[in-house]
């Protein structure tokens, strides 16, 4: 929790493109292929997918249901096995790490945030936030005290008691959060974050995706068919029937020119509207299936700056 | 996960839908209600035995008989052909029982590791006079029974002395006003000898017996010496040969080295004849007793075999609609393994709280009724020193334990069912 407190924005940033510079890319997939079924049920969800994601990035996975997307998402996350194909972690190929490893791999270095929460409407919102912990095997105090850091952070301490059915739908995403925050994780997947919230609590919960991104140098991986969250990512990644259509670079959101302003502690207040909005934005790169990893951290600068 | 956070994780869990879970609870009370019923039933009883051996104590004596007729003869063969010689040596007692001939007892003196041999004999007094003259009609028990039984007050007569105990139902007959003051009494034992002549024969009242389940103690039993004596003047003035043709019931014959008891008893089946120690008798009643309890836990078993089900049951719905908190915990990185703990602690907890509700409504009904039945006023008050129920904890201790591993048992597939749950078709599932 202390690399909140010790890391302003502005600084991160400048670190996080030195360590892109060097370090392997944080995941990467490589001709990645994943089959349903066989014969006359057979479907093809990935069709050999290869693309990079830097540490530090926001990435939007943008597709119709059916395009592959969320497969790609669980490859990537390590809860799915490829038929064929790689997927890296941090340079290293998933394939030689145990099975023990993959879990705590999970555990540890990735937070989700899923579309209908899944949070147990038994437990209080404490309770909910610090299972990643539990599982972790931590003791009770040091998973309250990490929890209640990460409620504090999203502005929901006050609830921390309260039974997880008696949230909103924005607080009950923000407790999400903070579960998928309480580890300190190094990749935060998102599985259509805001598809459940209306407009408004959507814009509060992006700001508080992208502020972790920007303050904490999360990889932000999300997966979606909002074109307003996709617009605000770094990078936009297109699929169609487990293909990539297209990738685009760049943010395209009104924040775009000062992203050092948010600051963490802000990161609940809802920020100005964007008023942008994407109309076709696949339009700019055609129909490349490139991975277009190489000019990758170009385009971030361009993007952060 | 820590393994106490996986234990109140799943007490947590299991309180969670109380009405299934105390429906599941209760399959498995009855189930442990009954085994702590029906084993505390066998845990009673052998008390009552071991209290009955108590005083029994000699373990050298082994009691020789002759075995029934009956027992002797194959099911299956045709009538037996009269020997006169060995009708002359055997006559039949009144009960069926081969009689122990003269030559028979002197055979067993014999035998290596005998050391030796008393024939018990049969006494059949006129009566018993009272210390005020009143007579009453008497038959006496066997001197060899008086250790075994179970005392109101004094104690087995003195095997040299004129004594003989009267059972608790004589002490007002007899003109006392309780066992205690029974005790230092006398009475008169009338014999008739086979020349017509009568003589009383004095014998102070040791002690006085309670009357038990098998009958014993419901008569006055004399000590050795003073049976002999009745015993020799019952057949004054018969010839000697008709005296010994009269046979004995059975004998006692004294083994003082305990490991040549086989070898003794071996050599007493060969001559025709059956030895028994007490150990072997008790071990037969015993054998009965524990068969009847295992009978019993048997069905009790069976209700804890329906209450597995009920287990299995519960945990595999609660694991369908906690689909998706599976696919949660194993997408946070919870280890399959760890999900099976999970289960399988709810379905040991289930288990653990039946049988601990179970053992403990047991033990307090079985200790109530047992108190209900045996005690002042009730149906068996009147049977001495019984008990119908025991608490053995050791035993309690087991039947928990046992009930927890058939739990974990049941939980066993609805676990690993949760534990092979993959994540993403369980966070897909609605």
């Amino acid at each position: 929790m202390d690399m909140f407190a010790r890391v302003s924005g502005h600084h991160r940033t400048q670190m996080q493109q030195e360590a892109t510079a060097m370090e392997p890319p944080v995941l990467e997939t490589e001709n990645l292929v994943k089959v349903y079924g066989r014969g006359a049920n057979r479907f093809d969800a990935l069709k050999g997918l290869t693309l990079e994601i830097k540490r530090g990035e926001s990435v939007a996975v943008i597709g119709k249901s059916g395009s592959g997307k969320s497969t790609l998402m669980h490859l990537m996350a390590l809860l799915d096995r490829p038929s064929q194909g790689v997927v890296a972690l941090n340079g290293r190929p998933v394939s030689e790490l145990k099975n023990k490893e993959i879990h705590k791999v999970r555990n540890e270095s990735f937070g989700f945030v899923f579309q209908q929460f899944f949070l147990n409407p038994n437990q209080t919102v404490l309770e909910n936030v610090v299972l990643p912990l539990k599982i972790a095997g931590l003791s009770k105090r040091e998973r309250n005290q990490r929890g209640m850091e990460a409620l504090e952070r999203l502005e929901m301490a006050d609830k921390a008691k309260n039974k997880a059915t008696d949230l909103s739908g924005g607080q009950k995403q923000r407790a999400c959060i903070a579960r998928a925050l309480v580890t300190n994780p190094s990749v935060i997947f998102a599985d259509e974050p805001t598809g459940n919230l209306d407009s408004n609590t959507s814009e509060v919960v992006e700001e508080i995706l992208f502020g972790l991104q920007r303050e904490c140098g999360i990889t932000l991986v999300v997966v979606t068919h909002d074109d307003d969250l996709a617009a605000k990512c770094d990078r936009r990644i297109h699929l169609k029937d487990g293909e990539i259509v297209s990738v685009e670079e760049g943010r395209l959101d009104a924040t775009h020119g000062e992203p050092n302003q948010q600051s963490a502690s802000s990161a609940g207040d809802a920020v100005p509207a964007p008023n942008y909005r994407a109309t076709e934005p696949w339009a700019a790169t055609g129909g490349s299936t490139s991975s277009a990893s190489e000019d990758g951290p170009k385009h971030r600068e361009e993007g952060t700056r | 996960m820590k393994s106490t956070d996986v234990v109140t994780t799943a007490l947590g869990n299991t309180m969670r839908s109380k009405a299934r879970t105390i429906l599941t609870v209760i399959a498995i009370f009855i189930g442990a209600f009954t085994l702590t019923l029906t084993s505390g039933l066998g845990v009673g009883i052998n008390t009552y035995i071991d209290r009955l051996v108590q005083g029994f104590g000699d373990q050298q004596q082994l009691y020789v008989q002759k075995p029934s007729q009956q027992s002797n003869q194959p099911a299956d063969a045709g009538p037996q052909e009269y020997d006169p010689e060995e009708a002359a040596g055997a006559r039949e007692g009144n009960f069926g029982l081969q009689m122990l001939s003269t030559p028979e007892i002197d055979k067993i003196r014999d035998i290596d590791g005998v050391e030796s041999v008393e024939p018990l004999v049969a006494v059949s007094p006129t009566y018993l006079a009272d210390e005020s003259g009143d007579q009453y009609i008497v038959s006496l028990g066997l001197p060899s029974d008086a250790s075994s039984l179970e005392y109101a007050a004094g104690e087995a007569p003195q095997r040299d002395a004129d004594e003989i105990t009267i059972p608790t139902t004589w002490v007002e007959s007899l003109g006392y006003d309780n066992a205690e003051d029974a005790v230092g009494g006398t009475v008169n034992i009338g014999m008739t000898n086979a020349t017509g002549e009568s003589q009383e024969f004095e014998a102070t009242i040791s002690g006085v017996t309670e009357i038990m389940l098998s009958n014993q103690g419901s008569q006055p039993t004399p000590s050795t010496s003073f049976t002999d004596r009745l015993y020799e003047y019952q057949n004054e003035g018969l010839p000697e040969q008709a005296v010994e043709s009269q046979g004995y019931a059975m004998a006692v014959a004294d083994v003082p080295n305990v490991d040549q008891q086989d070898s003794v008893k071996a050599a007493l089946r060969e001559e025709g004849m059956v030895g028994m120690t007490v150990e072997d008798q008790i071990g037969l009643l015993r054998g009965i007793i524990n068969t009847v309890t295992w009978v019993l836990n048997g069905f009790a078993l069976i209700a804890l075999l329906a209450a597995a089900f009920g287990i299995v049951n519960t945990l595999l719905m609660s694991v369908q609609e906690r689909t998706r908190e599976i696919g949660l915990m194993k997408s946070l990185g919870m280890s399959p393994g760890k999900i099976f703990g999970l289960f399988s602690s709810e379905a040991v907890l289930i288990g653990l709280i039946g049988s601990l509700i179970g053992v403990g409504a047991g033990v307090v009904v079985g200790t109530l009724a047992n108190g209900w039945l045996t005690g002042e006023g009730g149906p068996l008050a009147t049977v001495a020193g019984l008990t119908l129920y025991g608490i053995a904890p050791l035993q309690l201790l087991g039947i928990i334990l046992l009930i927890m591993f058939i739990a974990f048992i049941a939980g066993t597939l609805p676990a690993a069912r949760a534990a092979r749950k993959d994540p993403i078709e369980a966070l897909r599932y609605e």
